[in-house]
């Protein structure tokens, strides 16, 4: 099975002087193409930290971390910008959708931020994805006018654009309530089934 | 609690704060000098005004005098306390000689008086009234300030030599605005040097009650006393005295002004962005039933201590430098006796300026009322209404970038948030381009026609001398033979009195002479062509309630004589008030006589003047283009002056309020920031989101500035042209520097600050800013 995330005695640790913890301390990790990685433990524990240290969206005091088997902290800005465009997929607690945008323009938006871009082919494959998480109805809406389920399968549906390797999922189910939760769950399961890797950080044990 | 909440987000916003703090402090110190000037200003003018006697009403005069008519004049008009007659000795700037320096290129004319007996005297630097012995010079003060001479000095005027014994305060000619220099002598010493120059005399009248003065002006003119030369008044001695630093007040306040609206704008970033920031907990305290006005409080007390510190130190550095600047009142006029009123008046602006403030942050709280608990908890963020962008959506968008398509949707989506923005860069070009225009104008060839003169190449004034027709005449008699010139003409200036639509007696300069040699443009109707008819300045025709088609009565030789008014005319020169006729007239003295000339070859122009500047020594022979830069180089050249500040402070005022509003900005948009770089925006492609929004707001700025500029800036500046004497007014625009030059470094201003401005975009960590 192809590689796609290895992290390799990760530490990390926030705070100053004697306050000074170390929230990952020489964590080793491997995610492989097609995986559903689920990190679970109780809030404070460091589970969004190993996400966003092994997400690259945060730096990592020592350790390793590669992306298919390149350093992460040896590319440059632009390199890594391309990588979290077109090979990753985030899905977090929040919507994270922009106000300004309807939620056809939040799901296209980083794709549409590529160089070569085809306006017509990219907003085809998003209504097909929103179509398959059920919200074909909502790309003209406003994110102040859909349910916070709705914005969170536009999240999903953002994060599915680039046919990414792995989906990032931080506590995307935290501010549903139980049945939207679970459908969102579903949609993840069917992300898998797919072949993407999915690597979920929840504090729920339920959820898997 | 209040402490607490100052100083932890004063600790968050050290450099805005700071910023705050100083342009508040710089408002502050200004309004507080200039607070402390217009206090001492008028009263020092008083003192010495007071201690010198000045006279309430002065008419100078050359040539023959009759004291005897003059004295029996005085005591027969019941209005007047004291008169006199005083020589004015005026003698070439060459004639003066300090060590090696002489006053030959000096502007001033230049002459002695001895020291009057009953008013208007010459005063010493304590304000005491001056005994020259012989062989002492006392020098003007002005002289002292530009090094020109020093206490101890040999100065020889002439052959004669003086030591400068010191420095003299004229109430009368003080200021370097006033074009004659007192120099005080010994009457022994007076008389020897009196074959130097010609003598000028200042015929003076102290009145009884200074609120008869208007009367005395008419009793005087209509005596038909001496009067070939200016005449004026105690308020004009006043306001001659006061203009100077009267204008450097009203500068220091418009400054301050300015100061104050760049600390509001300032204020009112912040503030936005602070109840943007705290949009959920405004909410939530309003939703567990504070009070707005409480909540209010929390915001309020930062700016109040914000404001007061800046004040305090405003204040504080007033101190320092209002000697500088009373300074030059003190030298030119002595010290105030008022200097703790003025201390206690510049308080009183201190506290207006931190009044202000507290109203403006209230003003901008006002929003407070409109913000919805529910929807403030729910969304965290104000929800801005988006009309206008129901129709531009990223997925319909063919042409543009990404990034300026989103630069331009989030300035059209948030108009708001940008109006200030907008309003700041379209003040920026307007107070940009109005100043250029202006100079433009009046340094323009066609600026002239302003001036109540034609096309000419060369132009000899003749004032202020005996015989002045003769004198013309001697001039044109030469012209006619001189093959350089191709045509000339002389127009003589004389005083008639007039008749006003009210039925009032008014003294008007008329020009008589051959109008049509070198035409004028009329703003309305043409040039007299026939005795009967005479065209006013637009000054003249407003002041007289006249129109072209009116009838104007002038008594000429005791007679009444209509003329059909067949014209109106631009003319700044002469204060504005001056008019055209053909007709014949040996009854009135002749004021000063223009000769107008055109040259058969341009080439000539410095050799013709130099011919008859040599020839004639009593006249003032120039090419018509130094006679422009003489008459306005001063004006011509403070207003470039003001036109290269205004693009100063404009270039200033845009960079500072991008660069601010931009790293608000950037904190207002952290979280949305944080997730585009999330999904793969790259730094590059956020700064150019950035400068898109920056760039479409001063595209709009601009043209909106421009606009303006030659709408509301032209009838701004054509107000000001017609207080001097223009009846209409037309910019004349450079489109080089005022559509290229001026927008290309407002652009670069703009790219700056928001580069600049938006540095922290890239360092802004996505995990620390995704998490609500």
């Amino acid at each position: 099975m192809k590689n796609i995330i290895t992290g390799e005695n990760i530490v990390k640790a926030f705070g100053e002087g004697d306050e000074k913890r170390n929230v990952l301390d020489g964590v080793s990790v491997e995610i492989n193409e097609g995986e559903f990685v689920s990190v679970m433990g109780p809030s404070g524990s460091g589970k969004s930290t190993l996400m966003f240290a092994l997400s690259g969206m945060d730096g990592i005091d020592s350790g390793k971390v590669a992306f298919e088997g390149m350093d992460i902290s040896a590319l440059r800005e632009n390199e890594f910008a391309t990588i979290r465009r077109t090979k990753m997929g985030f899905v977090f607690q929040q919507p994270t959708l922009l106000k300004n945008l309807n939620i056809l323009d939040n799901i296209i938006l980083p794709s549409m931020s590529s160089e070569r871009k085809n306006a017509a082919q990219i907003t085809e494959r998003a209504r097909v994805l929103m179509k398959k998480v059920g919200i074909e109805e909502l790309e003209k809406r406003d994110i102040t006018q859909v349910s916070g389920g709705q914005l969170q399968r536009a999240g999903i549906c953002r994060a599915l654009m680039s046919d990414p390797e792995i989906i990032f999922g931080d506590e995307p189910t935290g501010s549903l309530n139980s049945s939207s939760a679970e459908e969102i769950m579903n949609i993840f399961s069917e992300i898998n089934d797919d072949g993407t890797a999915v690597m979920l950080v929840t504090h729920d044990a339920t959820e898997e | 609690m209040y402490n607490r909440i100052i100083r932890n987000d004063i600790l968050k916003s050290k450099a805005i704060t700071l910023t705050i703090t100083i342009f508040v402090a710089a408002a502050a110190m200004l309004v507080s000098l200039a607070a402390i000037l217009v206090v001492n200003l008028p009263d020092a003018i008083d003192s010495l005004m007071t201690r010198a006697k000045t006279p309430h009403f002065m008419q100078m005069h050359s040539g023959n005098i009759d004291t005897d008519r003059l004295e029996a004049f005085a005591v027969q008009n019941v209005a007047v306390d004291e008169f006199q007659v005083l020589e004015f000795l005026n003698v070439e700037g060459a004639q003066f000689l300090f060590g090696d320096r002489s006053l030959a290129d000096n502007v001033q004319d230049n002459g002695f008086s001895v020291q009057s007996e009953k008013f208007d005297y010459l005063l010493d630097l304590n304000g005491e009234i001056i005994n020259a012995a012989d062989g002492e010079l006392y020098v003007p003060i002005c002289y002292m300030r530009d090094d020109t001479a020093k206490v101890g000095d040999k100065a020889v005027i002439g052959e004669k030599e003086f030591i400068v014994a010191g420095f003299l305060r004229d109430s009368q000619m003080n200021s370097t605005l006033s074009s004659s220099k007192r120099f005080l002598v010994s009457e022994n010493d007076y008389a020897e040097i009196k074959s130097l120059g010609n003598t000028e005399y200042l015929i003076e009248f102290r009145l009884k009650d200074l609120s008869t003065l208007g009367a005395f002006e008419t009793a005087y003119d209509n005596a038909g006393l001496e009067a070939n030369g200016p005449t004026i008044t105690y308020s004009l001695f006043k306001t001659i005295n006061a203009i100077s630093d009267g204008m450097m007040i009203a500068v220091i306040l418009l400054v301050s002004i300015l100061v104050v609206a760049i600390a509001f704008l300032c204020i009112r970033f912040t503030l936005l962005a602070k109840i943007e920031d705290d949009y959920r907990e405004i909410g939530v305290m309003k939703a567990i039933g504070l009070r707005v006005s409480d909540i209010k409080k929390i915001y309020l007390a930062k700016y109040a201590a914000i404001a007061g510190a800046g004040c305090v130190l405003g204040y504080a550095l007033s101190f320092l430098f209002k000697g500088m600047l009373l300074e030059n009142i003190r030298l030119y006029m002595g010290e105030s006796e008022n200097a703790s009123f003025a201390l206690i008046f510049a308080i009183i602006g201190v506290l207006l300026v931190f009044l202000a403030i507290l109203a403006y942050v209230r003003g901008v709280l006002r929003r407070f009322r409109k913000i919805s608990a529910s929807e403030a908890i729910r969304f965290g963020t104000s929800q801005e209404k988006s009309a206008g962008t129901k129709h531009f959506h990223l997925s319909r968008n063919k042409l543009i970038n990404t990034n300026i398509f989103l630069g331009i949707k989030d300035v059209i989506s948030r108009k708001k948030l940008y109006t200030t923005m907008l309003a700041v860069l379209v003040l920026s070009a307007f107070i940009m381009i109005v100043p250029q225009n202006l100079y433009n104008t009046i340094s323009s060839n066609n600026f002239i026609t302003y001036m109540g003169i034609g096309s000419c190449d060369l132009r000899i004034d003749i004032q202020q001398t005996d015989n002045i027709s003769n004198k013309a005449a001697e001039i044109t008699k030469r012209m006619n033979s001189d093959n350089a010139i191709s045509k000339h003409v002389v127009l003589t200036t004389k005083t008639f009195i007039a008749k006003s639509s009210g039925g009032a007696e008014e003294r008007i300069k008329v020009e008589l002479g051959d109008h049509s040699i070198f035409p004028i443009e009329y703003s309305d109707g043409r040039a007299p062509a026939t005795e009967n008819e005479i065209a006013l300045s637009a000054m003249n025709a407003a002041e007289l309630g006249k129109k072209s088609g009116d009838v104007l009565t002038l008594v000429i030789e005791g007679k009444e004589k209509d003329l059909a008014i067949c014209g109106m005319y631009s003319d700044i020169t002469n204060g504005g008030k001056t008019a055209k006729a053909v007709f014949e007239d040996n009854s009135a003295a002749t004021m000063w006589c223009v000769i107008s000339a055109e040259l058969s070859d341009q080439a000539l122009i410095d050799e013709t003047v130099l011919k008859y500047a040599v020839g004639y020594d009593f006249a003032k022979v120039s090419g018509i283009e130094e006679y422009i830069t003489q008459t306005f180089g001063s004006t011509m050249s403070s207003v470039e002056k003001a036109s290269y500040a205004a693009i100063a402070v404009a270039l200033i005022i845009t960079l500072l309020i991008t660069l601010l509003f931009m790293k608000l900005l950037v904190v207002k948009d952290r979280y949305s920031i944080a997730v585009m770089k999330a999904f793969g925006f790259t730094n590059a492609d956020i700064k150019a989101q950035y400068v898109s929004r920056s760039v479409f707001v001063l595209v709009v700025g601009i043209v909106l500035g421009t606009i303006l500029a030659n709408t509301l800036g032209e009838i701004l500046a054509g107000g000001v042209i017609s207080s001097f004497g223009a009846s209409s007014f037309q910019f004349e625009i450079n489109p080089l520097s005022a559509y290229l030059i001026s927008p290309l470094l407002m652009v670069c201003a703009v790219l700056i600050a928001t580069l600049i401005g938006t540095s922290g975009a890239g360092q802004l960590k996505i995990s620390e800013n995704i998490k609500e």
